[in-house]
């Protein structure tokens, strides 16, 4: 009887043992409740991150922000630059158990390029003329114009290839997909609205399989919330900790924090329109007259790296060009030299608030700064939709003079960041910097050049071109801070503000 | 019966009033919905095919045509940012707010009027001093600085309860509803304590006294009785003010439900969905308050519905 009962703990404590090891879950808190799981849908890093643990892109890009293979093995683009060939990866299967093949690639992509189906962000699509399966493994891209940022493109969670016989799937129509089923690490296990997305460990995965059998994604809007849950060993990671924090986690030793990289600008647009605004030398000023590093590590906690070009460091196309360092008197020769008087100068300095790390307190601070050098800006604030409908106001009614703006790139690639200067992205058509149109034909040129080295060098000069010109000040390239417990690892930042925890194990 | 009925079309008038209030006032928001929601790289092509996905190239009159026929039937449309359903989207959160306003509404009702009524009987004394600090206290906190306070408290130094979510049951509830229903506990305290007060004051409670009927009989049976009814329509108003309460403390504590919802909505412009929530709460907050009406008549059977 002793022995039976000894036998019978042994059993349970196997028994209970096993069961802890079957719910090996890691769980992780964010600040967004997705708006949608479809990947041609997405607007939001953070949900594209969530969709790429279930589907996958043809390429993706690694920890230096380098294109490498991911369903696609290798690629090759012809002579004249109107064709990419791209070989994919054998026996790749879908959670469905379907084939990953060419057919699935020319599917997704017909779908993506359907003006019927939502794509928020079909943009870098827009030179495909057609795709075509040349056999089971083979897709080749057919465009209508080069298109040297296509490669990179296709990193984006956008053109993630999902199975083409999921459209019938529970929750899945062509045009809405809930149920994302792609080629991923894990498979789609549900959603419950407003509280979280749980996706379970695929054993058909053509990679390496990862540690944990169940993530789960938190959604938890409130930044105190997650890093409260984080503390309470709620979760195993959280993202965007409050910036205010950041130096009391870093100092605690049962959480890591990761100050992931980003490849987000931040920057103020100045409306070059505006008569008072028009002469680079007054822009230049504004530029010298803001100490970004005080700002970032007085109001930032270190969440950001001042620039020193137009594009974050990451991108295909960016070199470095020093930077626009604090100097009080330079700016105060450049205004007098443009013939502006202390007092004279009044600007409405439009921010979000809480779009971006900390972002009404630096706009408060560096209109104190402006204030130094005889610039009266008047800091305001309003709610993101009526903010975008000011900013793109067409120019006759456009009264902005100065608002600050975030940008990054769906793809690592200058393409995307130079639209910002681009004419035909002036408002009302799109968010760009108001009415700066000297540098569309070199930044047209370099959107076509396929040749990488001359192609990096036309983005040079227009970055110092744009450098000169100062249409913005420029401000920081802002960091993306993730927090993770102590006990966990194997978990760091993209250069596209995403985490990759995909291979998170326990420390042994 | 009669009375019953003229006051649900009373309701469905009501709420045909919000439904036309809020399909405007949302458009007059600034902001364009079709740009919000198609996000920041989108093209200005793209833009402007969402726009007519979303039917907002449509007059503002046939808008409201289609709005106020689905209505009727019941339908709340479909969501701008999410293409879910709106009904779907609701009902899943619904749930999760009606428990956490009920579970707030009982702990109120359970603490509040007992608390109350013991003040009322000892006033000026010792309990009568404690428990009106407390009322203060439960007035004046801020409901984001009590969640925060329980949360580093109860889930971070003592890991008794969960920080936030809702995935452990009634775990998960106790925090948020502490925190929802410090304010009305409070408020409840002080409507008990004062309607307590007064009837106690009166003369049918001196003349129960005369004739000997022991001091808990006279409390409870003559006195609280007599003092409810304003204490009910309080608890009417306030379960729709935890309805509004709910969206701090939904954030605070990660709460799953509509709260959240309605801030991302207003946030995107998503003008089905703001219409549906709107609806939603109007219609809870109405029905609640029906309730309460009804309710009166069992506690003072004088009250005659005509």
């Amino acid at each position: 009887m002793k022995r039976f009962v000894q036998y019978l703990a042994v059993a349970v404590l196997v028994t209970g043992l096993g069961f802890a090891f079957a719910q090996s879950t890691f769980r992780i808190a964010i600040g967004v409740d997705p708006d949608t799981l479809d990947p041609a849908a997405g607007t939001t890093t953070t949900v594209d991150n969530i969709v790429d643990y279930m589907a996958e892109t043809l390429v993706a890009i690694n920890e230096q922000g380098a294109v490498v293979p991911q369903l696609a093995t290798s690629w090759e683009v012809a002579d004249d630059g109107l064709a990419i060939t791209m070989a994919l990866r054998d026996g790749v299967v879908f959670h469905d158990g379907t084939d990953m093949t060419a057919e699935s690639v020319v599917w997704n992509f017909s779908r993506l390029t359907d003006p019927d189906v939502h794509v928020a962000r079909r943009g870098p699509l827009a030179a495909i003329d057609s795709v075509e399966a040349l056999d089971d493994l083979t897709v080749r891209f057919n465009l209508s114009e080069t298109a040297p940022y296509l490669i990179g493109a296709l990193s984006q969670t956008t053109n993630a290839i999902l199975s083409p016989a999921s459209v019938e799937a529970t929750g899945n129509t062509y045009n809405t997909i809930t149920n994302p089923v792609g080629t991923g690490p894990y498979v789609f296990n549900g959603r419950s609205l407003g509280e979280s997305v749980t996706v379970d460990r695929f054993d058909d995965y053509w990679g390496e399989i990862p540690y944990y059998e169940r993530v789960v994604f938190h959604v938890v809007p409130e930044a105190t919330t997650r890093e409260s849950m984080l503390l309470a060993g709620q979760v195993d990671m959280i993202i965007l900790p409050p910036a205010s924090d950041i130096p009391m986690l870093d100092a605690n030793p049962s959480v890591e924090v990761i100050m992931g990289p980003s490849n987000r600008t931040i920057f103020i647009v100045i409306n070059t329109n505006d008569p008072q605004l028009a002469d680079p030398r007054v822009r230049q000023a504004l530029n010298y007259a803001v100490d970004k590093e005080a700002i970032i590590q007085g109001i930032l906690f270190g969440a950001a790296q001042a620039m020193d070009a137009p594009m974050a460091e990451s991108l295909f196309g960016y070199t470095s060009l020093g930077a626009y360092e604090y100097d009080p008197e330079r700016a105060r020769e450049l205004l007098a030299e443009a013939g502006v008087s202390e007092g004279e100068l009044v600007l409405d300095f439009m921010s979000p608030t809480g779009r971006y790390v900390q972002d009404f307190p630096a706009s408060q601070a560096i209109a104190n700064y402006l204030r130094d050098v005889g610039i009266e800006a008047n800091v305001r604030t309003m709610d993101w939709p009526t903010y975008i409908a000011t900013m793109t106001a067409p120019p006759e009614s456009n009264t902005t003079q100065l608002h600050l703006l975030g940008w990054a790139p769906a793809y690592l690639d200058a393409a995307q960041q130079m639209e910002q200067f681009h004419g035909s992205q002036h408002p009302p058509a799109g968010l760009a910097t108001s009415f700066y149109g000297e540098v569309d034909d070199l930044i047209d040129e370099a959107g076509r050049e396929f040749d990488e080295v001359r192609r990096a060098e036309l983005y040079a000069e227009v970055s110092q071109q744009i450098w000169d010109d100062a249409p913005w000040i420029f401000l920081w390239v802002q960091l993306f801070p993730m927090v993770h417990a102590s006990d966990v690892t194997n978990i760091w930042g993209l250069p596209n503000e995403k985490f990759y925890a995909i291979y998170a194990h326990p420390v042994e | 019966m009669l009375y019953v009925i003229k006051r649900v079309l009373g309701v469905m008038v009501t709420i045909l009033f919000v439904a036309i209030t809020v399909f405007l006032m949302v458009r007059l928001l600034p902001g364009d919905p079709a740009r919000v929601i198609a996000g920041m790289l989108a093209s200005p092509q793209d833009v402007e095919r969402l726009r007519v996905q979303l039917g907002l190239d449509q007059p503002l009159w046939v808008q409201a045509g289609i709005f106020l026929t689905d209505l009727v039937q019941g339908d709340l449309g479909t969501s701008a940012r999410t293409s879910n359903p709106v009904m779907a989207e609701i009902g899943a959160r619904l749930p999760a707010t009606l428990i956490l306003a009920a579970a707030a509404t009982l702990l109120s009702i359970g603490a509040g009027i007992p608390l109350g009524s013991w003040a009322a009987a000892r006033a000026g004394k010792l309990p009568d001093v404690l428990i009106s600090t407390f009322v203060l206290f439960g007035i004046s906190m801020p409901v984001y600085w009590l969640g925060l306070m329980l949360i580093i408290v109860f889930s971070i130094r003592l890991r008794w309860l969960p920080a936030a979510g809702a995935g452990d049951g009634v775990y998960s509830l106790i925090l948020p509803a502490v925190t929802l229903a410090a304010f009305s506990i409070a408020f409840i305290v002080r409507i008990t304590r004062s309607s307590m007060l007064e009837v106690l004051r009166q003369d049918y409670i001196r003349t129960a006294r005369a004739k000997g009927a022991a001091e808990g009989t006279v409390r409870w049976r003559h006195a609280l009785r007599n003092a409810l009814p304003p204490v009910i329509t309080v608890i009417g108003l306030q379960f729709g003010e935890l309805l509004g309460g709910a969206i701090l403390t939904e954030t605070v504590f990660g709460w799953p439900g509509l709260g959240r919802l309605l801030v991302d909505s207003i946030f995107a412009r998503d003008y089905p969905m703001v219409q549906g929530l709107v609806i939603t709460f109007a219609l809870m907050f109405a029905v609640v308050n029906l309730i309460v009406d009804l309710t009166y008549r069992v506690i003072d059977p004088r009250v005659r519905y005509d």
